[in-house]
């Protein structure tokens, strides 16, 4: 259950968000069962607005990470703080597949190697980053791991044939 | 074949010269590649380069059944394998809504716990071994293998364990266990005196840690540093403390906090933290539930379709496992957060400026995994 | 016919007499000597880090290991010696020779007792200290002619400690040669015939014992090799037998640093009892142990304190200790 300082601390966060991203789905997350308090929706646009407000709150930005659905990525950024009572807020971001999102690490630097990583392994491609290049995966890999496209093994099939 | 691309390529010039210290280093820990930019002994600039052990973890996930993939976490961390282990199985419990024996809980507890002190060990003494003095690595290297005899005599294995599975843990502790964990407790504070003496108050060793590699907690927030590296920072946060999980808020126990963001802070956290650890076993020791360790749960489980983030702290910093699930037996997406990941980035920051020996000090404080970074 | 009889030997033996004679022996003695005392003092290096470290250390080739170093220098003679493309090839070659020379030369004037001397010299600690210098010129060569960062980061530091370290050690040393009015090891030996000079120079004593530690390079003064920083310095690129000759460099050097301790400070081979050959062995083993002891325990300086305690802490307290005794034997 949240506490009284936390439920205040929500408001707040939730004030701020609204005034910041006027065109944003701001919902509060069941802690208990998804791990997080808040939660944004945006679309396509608004993933710095959303880091410059986390960060004049004192978070810090936990990962980024982005989901490959059928038509559309998800973009997910997790913000969580030190202080006091966990509070920890995600903001998630639809793009097309061809879409070149805003790049958060001018406001958060460690978000350069989060973006590589996204842009490793799902090809995103961030505006402004200063050093988009592959991190974990070969420089002069022509693949990108995680889409849902890439390398379905026999195995997983014969999984999906016996168990689902 | 990895291309290794300059820092900046501008600052290459007369006085300026390229070290590409590693893969292959006696002290990068495994495979890390850091590309130095040198002016004489001095860092102008320092990139590291990761992904020579990448395994593809994240993408191995979505090729196997949820229950497949337990082995696979305590091999992302090699060192506190036990901690993803159980992590995994806590986020997964908390989206299907499986219940846990107290007992389990327990017993997790006190595995995970030891687990954090052998990482701990191995992490400090591979430091100290950083800075020059060999002895001590061996000391703990010494105690550490209790901690492995007594982790394989209920594990299984003493390094990459799979013993945490969906509701309980896979078998029960004895009580052979519990006194060789009692007596290793009594052993390794005895040790500790040891290694004060030897490695704490050991003139050398102070002149070479304090004030080098300093994180300020505006650095730390700013690249998402977590775990012993933060509290060096004077950050009270721990993810045991701050969003309790398991049985944590049962036990009484500090989290220790260093304010000066040295090298020396960060060591003196870890050495604390292995101390708290120690009190939590032992209270988890003398509280221990009786009951079954494992809760009744099917074969093959199908989590309903949603999301869930999962946080806890492993050795290293806070770990979070996103786990997307579309409602089948295979995961949608599994995403691990590691706290090495963040908490290397941030010698871009700290290292330039500083001494190449207080680079490689740095980078042991910081105490990384590269296979935890790499996945 | 004897082979003495010659016109031509007779004239050489008359001219060197018994001299010669006991130069080629010695000689003959030290390069004997050298290699085992390194294999030996290898050996007891790895048992006593071992013992320090609660593990046994070699046991396997020999009672207790004896034979391992044995076996090891075979392996090191067995093995293909690579010399890196880019090398500079001469220079290559040439230091691990470089290295070793000096290392035996120095040999010639320590006095093991009263009798086996190779050879008396009146300027027998600067012979020492003057070819033991040589052996930063071999480091800065092999450094240099590695071609590989680094071997030169290592040989560059090595230059700039060895430079910083020289000073103190002879300050310390000119403080016993103030005392005894002498060069000659034997000299300053016999005037340690009722009291050491460690009573009366403990400071310098100290200073040298640092010093020495410094020039050969030894924890927690390894900079020049320091492993985690430099993979192994400036022998980074050596292979098979030339890396086998600074490793035998590095503990022929040890020995000589500790037999001029126990020359300068501990009365060399005065002793009770026992025959001053063994005193003297048992002193400067005693004072290798230590070096070893040290360097089992210790962590390793950063570069910036290492040149900082010499400059400001060695350098000024030799120089003042030297000028006390100098004040206080003028006011004797």
């Amino acid at each position: 259950m949240p506490t009284e300082g936390q439920k205040k601390l929500l408001e707040e966060l939730k004030n701020s968000l609204t005034r910041a991203l006027p065109e944003g789905r701001i919902t509060s997350g069941d802690y208990a069962r998804t791990g997080y308090h808040l939660e944004v929706r945006l679309s396509d646009v608004g993933m710095r607005r959303t880091a410059m407000v986390m960060k004049d709150n004192r978070f810090y930005l936990e990962t980024i990470t982005a989901v490959d659905f059928p038509g559309s990525f998800e973009l997910i950024y997790f913000y969580s703080t030190w202080h006091d009572d966990i509070c920890r807020v995600i903001a998630r971001i639809q793009i097309l597949k061809d879409a070149s999102p805003y790049t958060v690490s001018a406001i958060y630097p460690g978000a350069i190697w989060l973006e590589r990583e996204i842009y490793d392994f799902f090809g995103i491609r961030f505006l402004d980053h200063p050093d988009l290049r592959r991190i974990l995966n070969p420089d002069n890999a022509d693949y990108f791991p995680l889409l849902k496209t890439f390398g379905k093994t026999k195995l997983t099939e014969e999984i999906d044939d016996i168990l689902c | 074949m990895l291309n290794i691309k300059t820092i900046d390529d501008t600052t290459i010039n007369e006085r300026v010269y390229q070290l590409n210290l590693g893969p292959q280093h006696p002290s990068t820990h495994g495979v890390l590649h850091l590309l130095l930019k040198l002016d004489g002994e001095v860092v102008v600039a320092a990139e590291p380069i990761v992904g020579y052990s990448h395994r593809g973890h994240e993408k191995m996930a979505e090729n196997r059944i949820w229950e497949q993939f337990l082995p696979n976490t305590s091999r992302i961390d090699y060192l506190s394998g036990l901690i993803y282990n159980q992590g995994y199985c806590m986020a997964l419990e908390k989206l299907c809504g499986i219940e846990v024996p107290e007992r389990a809980e327990y017993i997790r507890v006190i595995t995970s716990e030891l687990n954090r002190i052998s990482s701990h060990l191995l992490g400090i003494m591979a430091f100290v071994m950083d800075i020059g003095a060999f002895t001590p690595f061996l000391y703990g290297f010494d105690d550490r293998e209790h901690v492995l005899d007594l982790l394989e005599r209920v594990t299984g294995s003493r390094l990459t364990y799979c013993y945490n599975r969906f509701g309980g843990v896979r078998n029960d502790i004895d009580q052979e266990f519990c006194d060789g964990t009692r007596r290793f407790i009594d052993r390794l504070r005895g040790r500790f005196k040891d290694y004060h003496n030897l490695i704490t108050e050991n003139i050398i060793f102070i002149k070479r840690t304090r004030e080098v590699g300093i994180i300020t907690e505006e650095t730390a927030l700013e690249f998402g540093v977590t775990g012993p590296s933060l509290r060096g920072s004077g950050v009270n946060y721990d993810v045991r403390k701050n969003e309790p999980y398991s049985v944590y808020p049962e036990f009484d126990f500090e989290i220790p906090v260093r304010k000066e963001g040295d090298v020396m802070a960060r060591y003196q956290v870890r050495m604390a933290e292995m101390e708290q650890s120690m009190n939590i076993i032992e209270q988890a020791l003398d509280n221990l539930p009786q009951g079954p360790v494992r809760s009744h749960v099917p074969r093959f489980i199908d989590p309903p379709a949603g999301d869930i983030y999962f946080a806890f702290e492993s050795a290293r910093g806070a770990v979070g496992y996103y786990i997307v699930s579309d409602g089948t037996r295979i995961p949608y997406r599994i995403k691990v957060r590691t706290p090495s990941f963040s908490n290397l980035f941030v010698l871009t920051r700290i290292l330039p400026g500083n001494f190449i020996a207080d680079a490689i000090a740095t980078l042991g404080s910081i105490d990384v995994v590269v296979p935890e970074i790499d996945r | 016919m004897n082979i003495t009889q010659l016109p031509f030997i007779k004239e050489i033996y008359g001219f060197l007499g018994h001299d010669l004679v006991a130069a080629v022996i010695g000689i003959l003695i030290i390069l004997v000597f050298v290699p085992l005392n390194s294999a030996f003092l290898v050996w007891v290096e790895r048992k006593v880090a071992g013992h320090i470290q609660l593990r046994p250390g070699p046991m396997e080739v020999g009672p207790h290991g004896i034979l391992q170093t044995l076996i090891d220098a075979v392996k090191l003679m067995s093995k293909e010696m690579i010399t890196p493309k880019l090398a500079d090839k001469f220079l290559f070659w040439l230091a691990p020779i470089v290295i070793i020379i000096p290392a035996i030369v120095c040999f010639v004037v320590i006095p093991f007792s009263p009798l086996m001397q190779v050879r008396e010299m009146n300027v027998g600690i600067l012979l020492i200290f003057s070819f033991s210098s040589l052996t930063v010129l071999s480091i800065l060569m092999a450094g240099w002619a590695s071609n590989n960062k680094y071997a030169l980061i290592g040989a560059v530091r090595a230059v700039a400690q060895n430079v910083a370290y020289e000073i103190p050690l002879l300050l310390s040393t000119m403080s016993i040669i103030i005392m005894t009015n002498s060069f000659k090891m034997s000299e300053i030996t016999a005037a340690q015939s009722p009291v050491w000079f460690i009573v009366y120079q403990p400071v310098a004593a100290i200073i040298f014992f640092i010093s020495t530690t410094a020039e050969t390079n030894r924890a927690p003064f390894d900079l020049v090799e320091a492993e985690s920083e430099l993979v192994s310095g400036f022998h980074t690129e050596y292979t098979g037998m030339r890396f086998a000759l600074f490793f035998l460099a590095e503990y022929t050097n040890m020995f000589i640093a500790a037999s001029m301790g126990a020359v300068l400070f501990f009365g060399g081979w005065h002793g009770p009892f026992f025959p001053g050959l063994i005193w003297f062995v048992v002193k400067v083993y005693a004072l290798i142990f230590v070096i070893i002891w040290v360097r089992w325990t210790f962590p390793r300086l950063r570069f910036d304190q290492l040149m900082n305690f010499a400059w400001k802490v060695m350098i000024p307290v030799a120089l003042l200790n030297l000028m006390i005794t100098a004040i206080v034997l003028k006011a004797l």
